[in-house]
């Protein structure tokens, strides 16, 4: 095999998307909820292996992960390649950083390919909800491991005898910060508080999503970046004919205590969701020899974190600081973007976020510039719709944001070029996550 | 800081459940013998050392797990104040204590952690009381703690007291008010289950029954079992982590107590100099405690 392995480069070359796949996105407890996360990412990758006929082509490296993850699930992506089409040559690991996951892949594998280490690699993610793992409590857990290092019967017996039976009802997982002990909603609701940003914006931000995700499933935008999975044609969460209206009527769910009015509803905050997503990624050698067309080449990412136990900032907002950062590294301005993905954890993570960088104070004190970092127009800010109205698998989600913007920075790219116009395409991809965290990444037409 | 000059010293850091018992027994004999609530204000002219006191790996595990500590090999200061006070216990269970144990309410805390200790260290305590007062409510008494390893004081704990309707004779009437409260922005949570008294009171041997149950709660005069003041304050000091650095003062004020379950809402913050913690009940609002940890400047 040493023939495959590629000679290191050095300096960086390109690496590309070259294409994605990814199952439909379901709502919690619907069409998925018997299908495990290994399912799943599974048929995410068994799909993408049928559109770009990878069957028994062993990859430079797949990498993937998976936020609500069994500790049975310790090679989920090794597990995955193994049940897939793919050749079993090929390598694997996983990676977890809270809904920072699947970019975190992306990320990561495309810098092995810039580096030489590898001529192809897929990226994904995969989340349940409906499939979550549950645990004993932490009694329970402490007497069984205390059992099962006990050398004689009397032992065993006085650690069974600790057990109370509080201590058999199951641990579920939480969604909440393990520091602050708050929701990520609740946590949200702060920081939408101190931008007091509106109900009304919020609502628009969700129909917007909702809006321009139906339009590019009927314009067949996804046709070849999902697959049909259990009965699923389209994301389960999509409502094309919500409305204003429709979302003015959902109560408040998230803020309830606070002294500002409560804005977050179920309508403009993301559902619980299950669902998986694959990236295809590649030098361009190794694109030029399996006859595939490099949609966009990932530049550079930027990753941040916020202190937000001591209420510094707000929980979501690290990639407010990054995205100056990963800018300001290739001279960049947000204006100069002709597309922003900004993940929709909720409506207003997508408004504070823009709040900050609009604002002139923030901009000088926090961000050490001379005023505002700048505007996002809203023609160019999530342009085939985000989280709100697909629904957001934690882990699939920085998947599915880099396929679908690959593909639309290409079009784009052959338009213009098609009309003689040959500058650059750039997007910035934006994803917050738990635990402070924000990864950020620069993406460009190839 | 100066404490009386007559020390007795004590074969190993005494245990609590016996304090307990003698603490209700000494309650009873003060009454009875008084048949007013008037203490004798001369407060027992003794320190208290116990020598070569050591923190012991599993013990201090749990501690930092029910805390929320890291699990490093450095004691937390509220961990030192665990290992401590049962010396400080001992002298207010004398017979010639003038204030009841039982009934005494733990009102402030103020440590003074100069160094950081370890997992290892040889500690020496001291303690001793000192500064009977009158408080608008009752008699105030402090007792004070210090921690030294390898001869020099790396810990000084003033934890105070009050005594609830003792009255010094003539003692001037102190009717300072307390600021009232408005509730600030949290930045998080404690979710404090109806057991975390008594785990904190296995930990730390604290078996005040106040702490453990409903029903020994309530025949003390409390509706439910509360949580120890310094698990709250533990869990802010917890809150602040590893910003705190090796050397600081940390303060606190307890006002409501904590009825057990509870989901207090708390706010621990950067100030100008160090951390601001405040707790309060979320729906009554009621301040439960408010304190500081500031950086030791040397």
């Amino acid at each position: 095999m040493a023939t495959r392995t590629p000679s290191t480069s050095p300096t960086p070359r390109a690496a590309y998307v070259l294409g994605g796949n990814r199952i439909p996105f379901a709502r919690a407890g619907g069409k998925y909820a018997q299908a495990s996360n290994q399912d799943m990412l599974t048929a995410a990758l068994d799909g993408l292996v049928a559109r770009y006929g990878l069957q028994g082509e062993s990859i430079g490296e797949v990498a993937a992960g998976a936020v609500l993850k069994h500790s049975r699930d310790f090679n989920l992506t090794r597990e995955a390649v193994l049940g897939s089409a793919l050749a079993p040559t090929t390598p694997a690991y996983d990676v977890q950083q809270a809904c920072a996951t699947g970019l975190e892949t992306v990320v990561s594998l495309s810098n092995k390919i810039r580096l030489g280490q590898l001529e192809s690699a897929i990226a994904g993610g995969v989340d349940t909800t409906s499939d979550a793992p549950i645990a004993v409590s932490e009694k329970l857990r402490r007497v069984l491991l205390d059992v099962s290092h006990a050398k004689t019967p009397q032992q065993r017996l006085q650690a069974l005898a600790r057990l109370r039976p509080k201590d058999l009802a199951p641990a579920t997982p939480r969604t909440s910060e393990p520091r602050t002990h708050l929701s990520m909603g609740e946590h949200q609701a702060l920081t939408t508080a101190q931008w007091e940003i509106t109900r009304e914006a919020q609502d628009e931000v969700a129909l917007r999503s909702h809006q321009r995700l139906a339009a590019a499933y009927d314009d067949g935008f996804f046709d070849d970046l999902v697959t049909p999975y259990r009965g699923l044609t389209r994301d389960a969460n999509l409502r094309a004919d919500t409305s204003l209206e429709k979302l003015a009527k959902l109560k408040p769910t998230f803020g309830l205590g606070l002294d500002a009015p409560a804005t977050m509803t179920a309508g403009n905050s993301t559902p619980l969701t299950d669902g998986a997503s694959t990236v295809l990624l590649g030098s361009a050698d190794w694109a030029a020899a399996h006859d595939l067309t490099p949609l966009a080449a990932v530049v550079d990412a930027e990753a941040g974190a916020v202190d937000f136990v001591h209420g510094v900032d707000g929980l979501l907002m690290a990639p407010v600081f990054a995205v100056p950062r990963l800018l300001a590294r290739h001279g960049l301005r947000l204006e100069d973007l002709e597309y922003v993905e900004i993940h929709e954890a909720f409506a207003s993570t997508v408004l504070t976020t823009l709040a900050a960088w609009g604002s002139e104070e923030f901009g000088r004190e926090r961000l050490g510039l001379d005023g505002a970092f700048g505007t996002v127009d809203p023609a160019r800010l999530n342009v085939h719709g985000s989280s709100l109205a697909a629904g957001h698998p934690f882990a699939a989600t920085g998947g599915r944001i880099v396929a679908t913007i690959a593909k639309e920075l290409h079009a784009r790219r052959a338009s213009q070029v098609a009309a003689g116009d040959d500058s650059p395409v750039r997007a910035l991809v934006s994803v917050c996550a738990a635990g402070g965290l924000g990864l950020t990444a620069l993406l460009e037409a190839a | 800081m100066t404490s009386p000059a007559t020390q007795v010293a004590l074969p190993r850091v005494p245990g609590l459940g016996g304090l307990y018992g003698r603490g209700a027994w000494a309650a009873a004999r003060l009454a009875a013998a008084r048949g007013t609530r008037t203490p004798s204000p001369a407060l027992p002219d003794v320190t208290y050392v116990v020598d070569d006191v050591r923190a012991e790996p599993d013990h201090l595990t749990t501690y930092q797990h029910l805390l929320h500590e890291p699990a490093t090999d450095a004691l937390p200061a509220g961990y030192v104040h665990v290992l401590g006070f049962p010396v400080a216990m001992a002298l207010m269970v004398r017979p010639d204590f003038p204030l009841p144990l039982l009934g005494m309410v733990h009102v402030a805390n103020r440590v003074e952690q100069r160094q950081a200790l370890t997992l290892g260290d040889r500690l020496s305590v001291r303690a001793w009381a000192r500064d009977l007062r009158p408080h608008r409510s009752g008699t105030q008494v402090d007792l004070v703690t210090e921690v030294s390893t390898a001869g020099a004081v790396a810990w000084l704990g003033v934890s105070t007291y009050l005594a609830k309707g003792v009255r010094l004779p003539d003692a001037p009437r102190d009717d300072a008010e307390r600021p009232a409260f408005t509730p600030p922005v949290r930045t998080g949570r404690w979710e404090l289950p109806a057991d975390v008294g008594r785990r904190y009171a296995a930990v730390s041997g604290d078996r005040n029954p106040i702490h453990l149950s409903p029903v020994t709660a309530r025949a003390l005069g409390f509706p439910r079992a509360i949580a120890h003041g310094m698990y709250t304050a533990s869990r802010a000091l917890a809150d602040v982590g590893a910003a705190r650095g090796d050397a600081f003062t940390w303060a606190v004020e307890f006002a409501a107590p904590v009825l057990l379950p509870a989901t207090p809402d708390v706010r621990v913050v950067p100030e100008a100099d160090g951390f601001a913690f405040t707790a309060w009940h979320p729906r009554s609002g009621r301040l439960h405690l408010a304190g500081t940890v500031t950086p030791l400047h040397p």
